[in-house]
């Protein structure tokens, strides 16, 4: 990557991270639980597809079971997608998230 | 009693606890699961087939091409099979889930790099596990003026795993096999092949010249089990300084001549360039309501209330989603041509402006179209509820008649059994993809063998008119290959002993044995 184009990125992913926003990316590796929710989960939870499921005391177990399970129509996701530590974050950021889910 | 939830036809368990052994030494025993609550993602389906005759032995992680020549070593040892997936997410052809029971899932997720995206010739090449949300990330990072072409599932699917499986996506790229180039695929005997001018050391054509020298080979390996492609080249559409979608609407069901008559003409020519679609009015409003919503009464609904409810929510009974790409200039020409069309055909042309910023249905068109990531489609599984989904997708010849006619058997089929024609047809070239939902409830064992039922049914009627579907799934596999001829399924026979005489790699996968 040549050195200005790298500070580009660097520059965007700075304004991501002040924003709250996940940072984008592009290495195969999560790097935030936010950005696992936003990058699988937001698709279906905040597009009227599945449930709203921030801001619902969602017990982390119950989480937990549904993304390795699956239910009806949502889909079950492996360790090879999402392994155990990530998904830990997650389920801890879905089950602690407030109420009203963000616009 | 079995320490294994499912064990692969004809092997003993001695044997498979060598080949679970062999797998931890090269993988690390966390890379291979066999517990039946590591597995449980695996076993997730939303096709009606009964999870027993597909559950996995075994699902076991390579992050490399080295590992899995070591794997395959192995597997023709001890004749384990495995069934390659991408990242699994072929919903409503079988997920995950392997084609018969035993087989070893071999997940490919984690062979995911992005090996090289040129902004000049305009292509990528990827592995397995990397999804279009990645591809796109990697594009947005570095703000190269490149399209992507995903499917619905894009954020979490591959595009080699569904370019392999010849899927569709909605761009001028649309026929995702067609705008691939270039294959590298792990033989069973651990041979690596590199397709095209893949072949040629040092070559750097690869990605821009498909055919090479002597038999082109790409085709054998697609819907195949003939190998395991391990890198794919992708063409990426140059991001067009201007794009305009719209819809067309038309009142009446038998509109459906009128659409693709005015279409075909249009796309042949490439004024309309894309896989746009044409969506009855049941897929409409499939999309964003439950059914239980607008309906109540027994069996499929009848055409005259989806008449109604055509009306009342604004949707066409025939709605057809494209677009133009081009400069402002010469979208400015082409719009002159299109809208004039499709008003002489009586369809009512509109855009955002006249739809305003917020019509769903409209939106998820628009974005998909210029290769953006959305699943709003997925709206549909809330339909009926109870996460049952299969598709029904026969070929059509891009021809308003024809379409009439599939149309007509289709929905014979499906109210018979009290199932909605949710369809559409994608546009092809020459072709439309004929793409129906078998949307039902798969919490309830009746509903799952009603739909299982209809879909064996429909095949059947179709493949009398000499219609064919261009996918299936891993239900439906011997069948389908049946139904596509004797010749074809002994020559497919033939090369399988030839590239696998072990038969190890994904028996079954499109009807295809030993």
């Amino acid at each position: 990557m040549k050195r200005l184009d790298l500070i580009r990125v660097l520059a965007a992913a700075a304004v991501f991270v002040a924003s709250g926003q996940a940072n984008a990316d592009s290495t195969g590796k999560w790097q935030s639980s936010q950005e696992i929710y936003d990058k699988v989960c937001g698709y279906c939870h905040e597009a009227n597809v599945g449930p709203v499921i921030t801001g619902r005391n969602l017990m982390p177990e119950y989480i937990q079971a549904i993304v390795r399970n699956g239910n009806r129509a949502m889909p079950a996701f492996r360790e090879s997608e999402i392994n155990d530590a990530a998904l830990a974050g997650v389920v801890k950021l879905v089950s602690t998230s407030p109420a009203a889910a963000k616009k | 009693m079995s320490k294994y939830i499912a064990l692969p036809k004809g092997v003993a368990e001695a044997d498979f606890d060598k080949a679970i052994a062999e797998f931890k030494k090269i993988l690390g025993a966390d890379n291979v699961l066999h517990s039946r609550e590591r597995l449980a993602p695996y076993l997730k389906i939303m096709i009606p087939a009964q999870i027993e005759e597909h559950t996995p032995s075994a699902a076991i992680m390579p992050e490399s091409v080295e590992q899995i020549q070591r794997i395959l070593r192995v597997c023709n040892r001890y004749k384990t099979p495995v069934w390659p997936i991408s990242t699994g997410k072929n919903f409503g052809y079988g997920s995950a889930a392997p084609a018969t029971r035993g087989q070893i899932v071999l997940d490919l997720k984690r062979l995911n790099r992005i090996i090289e995206v040129d902004p000049d010739l305009c292509y990528a090449l990827v592995e397995p596990g990397v999804t279009y949300q990645q591809l796109h990330d990697y594009i947005k990072e570095r703000n190269l003026p490149l399209w992507l072409d995903p499917p619905i599932p894009g954020p979490v699917a591959s595009p080699l795993g569904n370019t392999v499986e010849r899927g569709v996506g909605y761009t001028p790229y649309g026929e995702h096999f067609l705008f691939s180039c270039g294959m590298e695929v792990v033989l069973a005997n651990g041979d690596i092949l590199r397709t095209g001018m893949g072949s040629m050391p040092n070559s750097n054509t690869w990605q821009v010249f498909k055919w090479g020298y002597g038999p082109s080979l790409d085709g054998i390996f697609t819907q195949s089990n003939f190998g395991i492609v391990t890198k794919l080249g992708i063409w990426l559409m140059p991001a067009p300084p201007a794009y305009k979608p719209f819809v067309v609407r038309y009142p009446d069901q038998g509109d459906i001549v009128k659409a693709i008559e005015t279409v075909r003409p249009l796309r042949i020519a490439q004024v309309i360039p894309n896989a746009g679609t044409v969506s009855n009015a049941l897929w409409e409003l499939a999309v964003v309501n439950r059914r239980a919503d607008l309906y109540t009464g027994e069996g499929a609904i009848p055409d005259a209330s989806v008449a109604k409810l055509a009306k009342a929510h604004g949707v066409g009974s025939w709605n057809v989603y494209t677009a133009l790409y081009g400069t402002e200039e010469t979208i400015a020409e082409h719009w002159k041509i299109v809208t004039a069309a499709f008003k002489a055909s009586g369809g009512t042309v509109l855009t955002q402006e006249d739809l305003g910023p917020d019509d769903p249905l409209f939106n998820y068109r628009r974005d998909v179209m210029r290769g953006d990531l959305t699943m709003r489609e997925f709206g549909l599984y809330n339909w009926r509820g109870g996460g049952g989904s299969m598709w029904f997708a026969p070929v059509s010849q891009a021809r308003g008649s024809e379409t009439l006619k599939q149309m007509g058997l289709a929905k014979r089929i499906l109210n018979k059994y009290g199932i909605d024609y949710v369809g559409l047809f994608v546009i092809g070239w020459r072709d439309m993809h004929h793409i129906i939902d078998i949307l039902y409830d798969r919490t309830l064992p009746a509903e799952l063998a009603k739909a299982r039922s209809c879909y064996d049914e429909l095949l059947d009627d179709f493949a009398r008119e000499g219609y064919g579907v261009y996918r299936t799934n891993i239900d439906f596999m011997d069948k389908v290959a049946k139904l596509y001829g004797p010749v074809k399924a002994s020559v497919n026979r033939k090369i399988k002993k030839a590239l696998d005489p072990n038969g190890i790699l994904a028996p079954g996968k499109s009807g295809i044995h030993r």
